[in-house]
């Protein structure tokens, strides 16, 4: 009978006992997600597209008809001195005034929760990153830069058109990617990667526990062509991308066209 | 392909059920021995009471259709994400199909052979798909429907279309974007091919009892969907499929690309011309090497006018007026085999095209910035950058593409057994 009474207690105990190590261990770091919105602001107004209405500093009236480029290396700092870099299935991202779907990016990262006191990001992608047929789908393939020009995608393409000296409408192609040196054949003797880091001003922000926090990105187009150099399109002409020298001087602009913001 | 109808898991069920049972049975007969297991018994009842409550499974003895899926082989390069409809699935019997369908007037409905018309009519495969110049009928390119009224814009090659998601037609009118739910994607265009006046000029009940009658599609369509029923939204699904598996990308730019061949000093010459912004710029709007599409699917005004007064423009799809004179950039591929060029077909010639975009660019408010060389009237080409490019652009072909079997008319159409003599269409077009 004592075995009986013993089966009846470790068979029913046997369907129950094979549970998980009771010890959980410490738990998991609190962590939110961050949502990043793109914006186009010309004097801090947002673009007005396919109308000419933008006078920049060199006296060029100019229109724009779309932006697309790349950010990539997002990268948030914390005020405990710790940082996070978004790279969980998507590190490089574009954005395309034309596509509204990419002017949000929702970043799948589990960010760690605390005070984000500064964020940086590469404006295009990093040399290491950038290389052909790294997109093979549109829009993003669409973007490439190349092989003979160095490769790999364009950073940006803001196009446009302004009234030139002539009083004609000319179109400009404000593109940025890899840069080439030439000799005096115009032969191409090496390449210059125009890629830059951006350190953009703008408040610090709480990741919250299980939160979304909405953060602004905002290009102030203004910039490319009036701070800190001015940018003349007369003198650069409608398209850059075999101009190294105008290609370092766009991007010396570029280094002051963003800021962060929060949205609430 | 051999088809596998099987039955659903309602029949599997029923079996393991019977299984449990059995062994049931078996087990009492030992338990009338063994006073144990006796009271072990109850648990065990309880137990396997707890993993045998399987769901009540969908009533389903109709046979399952199983065809046979198609997996589209992407090249190199080439995109990954595929247009494909999650309603319309390639299958190895839907392009078979849809083959047939392809080529066979009768899908027009037309009582009077002569007036049969099939997508082959005008998609001629030695042209990429397209009608050529030179076609007996279509003078210079010029395509009308079985009516006679011409078709609103010149034809556009049909290739490569599974990665294309930006529209179709030379304006777009037919894509993802647009309000009708009936107008986004490639079985809608076919739908359109079939009743459009200045196409098949039919309609659906006349093509669907034409093939209905037709008793050698009844297997077709059974194998493709299942069932012998002939609709209108199975035809135009079999063909879209068909026409998805046009991939072409074996030129000799793309054994280039893989290593395999060298091209010429001159064909590498023009090919820096067509990817530089100082040279004849032809990459943005284009494609090349990083978008070997050699399109991006999207629209452009590109300098051929001043007056603008098409109502399918890319303006009249979307109202933007910036797209004024705007049309798809067509993909390069296989340019050597589609002239004439251009959506009305003004060039007859590559030499042509290359001349106007040399220069004979003409200024407009809606001329795309990408056209950054309209006030040199072009990119100022000479004679040998000309040779060049021209000489780059026909690295392009892709002979295989235009020959392949696979895309070819069937031997014998259904019903038209061991036919030796020339089709209704071929009649009809003198070929």
């Amino acid at each position: 009978m004592k075995l009986k009474y013993l089966l009846f207690i470790i068979i029913p105990a046997s369907f129950f006992s094979c549970n998980d190590d009771p010890d959980p261990g410490p738990p998991p770091p609190p962590t939110g997600k961050i949502v990043l919105e793109f914006q186009h602001l010309y004097h801090n107004n947002p673009v007005q597209f396919d109308t000419i209405r933008y006078l920049n500093a060199a006296g060029n009236l100019m229109m724009f008809t779309e932006i697309q480029w790349f950010i990539s290396d997002v990268t948030l700092y914390f005020n405990t001195g710790d940082h996070y870099t978004i790279d969980e299935w998507k590190d490089i991202h574009y954005i395309d005034t034309d596509i509204p779907s990419t002017l949000s990016w929702n970043v799948l990262d589990n960010i760690p929760a605390g005070m984000v006191d500064s964020v940086t990001f590469t404006f295009g992608i990093n040399e290491q990153k950038n290389q052909s047929f790294l997109f093979v789908n549109p829009p993003e393939s669409l973007m490439f830069w190349p092989n003979i020009l160095g490769g790999g995608y364009h950073y940006l393409k803001l196009n446009g058109k302004w009234i030139d000296n002539l009083q004609r409408v000319s179109p400009f192609n404000f593109h940025l990617g890899i840069g080439q040196i030439y000799d005096n054949q115009g032969n191409i003797t090496g390449f210059i990667q125009n890629y830059f880091a951006v350190n953009p001003a703008g408040p610090s922000f709480n990741i919250e526990q299980g939160k979304t926090t909405a953060v602004n990105i905002i290009m102030d187009v203004d910039s490319w062509f009036n701070t800190p150099e001015t940018w003349d399109l007369d003198f650069w002409g409608g398209d850059i991308m075999q101009n190294q020298a105008a290609m370092a001087a766009a991007c010396v602009n570029g280094r002051d066209a963003f800021r962060v913001s929060l949205k609430y | 392909m051999p088809q596998k109808h099987k039955y659903t898991k309602i029949h599997k069920i029923f079996i393991n059920n019977d299984i449990t049972f059995v062994n049931f049975s078996c087990f009492s007969a030992f338990v009338a021995k063994n006073h144990l297991i006796k009271l072990i018994l109850p648990l065990l009842v309880f137990f396997s009471t707890l993993t045998s409550c399987t769901k009540n499974p969908d009533v389903e003895l109709i046979p399952a259709h199983k065809p046979t899926p198609y997996e589209i082989k992407i090249p190199f390069g080439f995109p990954t994400k595929l247009n494909i409809p999650e309603d319309n699935p390639m299958t190895v019997e839907g392009i078979e199909l849809g083959r047939y369908l392809f080529y066979d007037g009768r899908i027009s409905g037309h009582a009077d052979p002569a007036k049969h018309m099939s997508c082959a009519t005008c998609h001629i495969q030695e042209n990429a798909f397209e009608c050529g110049i030179d076609h007996p009928v279509y003078i210079n390119g010029r395509t009308h429907g079985v009516t006679g009224i011409p078709t609103p814009h010149f034809m556009l090659p049909l290739f490569n279309q599974v990665f294309n998601h930006s529209g179709y037609l030379w304006n777009g009118f037919v894509e993802e974007a647009n309000p009708n739910p009936m107008l986004r994607n490639l079985e809608a265009l076919t739908y359109m091919g079939i009743i459009a006046p200045h196409e098949m000029n039919s309609d659906t009940l006349s093509a669907v009892n034409a093939i209905r009658a037709i008793p050698g599609y009844s297997e077709l369509f059974k194998k493709a969907f299942g069932t012998e029923e002939v609709t209108i939204d199975r035809m135009s699904k079999s063909i879209s499929q068909f026409i998805r598996t046009f991939i072409s990308a074996n030129s000799r730019f793309d054994k280039y690309m893989r290593g395999e061949v060298q091209l010429s000093p001159a064909e590498l010459s023009g090919y820096v011309l067509f990817v530089t912004e100082e040279g004849a710029d032809c990459f943005h709007c284009h494609g090349g090497a990083g978008n070997p599409l050699f399109t991006t699917h999207l629209y452009y005004n590109n300098g051929k006018d001043s007056i603008f007064n098409d109502p399918r423009d890319r303006f009249g799809v979307t109202g933007d007026p910036m797209m004024r004179g705007a049309y798809k950039a067509p993909s390069l591929r296989n340019i050597e085999f589609t002239a004439p060029y251009m959506h009305d077909g003004r060039f007859k010639t590559l030499d042509e095209v290359i001349d106007f975009y040399s220069s004979g660019l003409i200024n407009s408010p809606y001329i795309d910035p990408l056209m950054h060389h309209i006030n040199n009237n072009g990119v100022q080409l000479t004679p040998t950058e000309k040779a060049n490019l021209k000489a780059f652009l026909l690295t392009l072909s892709d002979h295989d593409f235009i020959s392949n079997p696979a895309f070819s008319r069937p031997e014998n159409l259904p019903q038209r057994f061991n036919l030796s003599g020339p089709s209704d269409a071929d009649r009809l077009f003198g070929r």
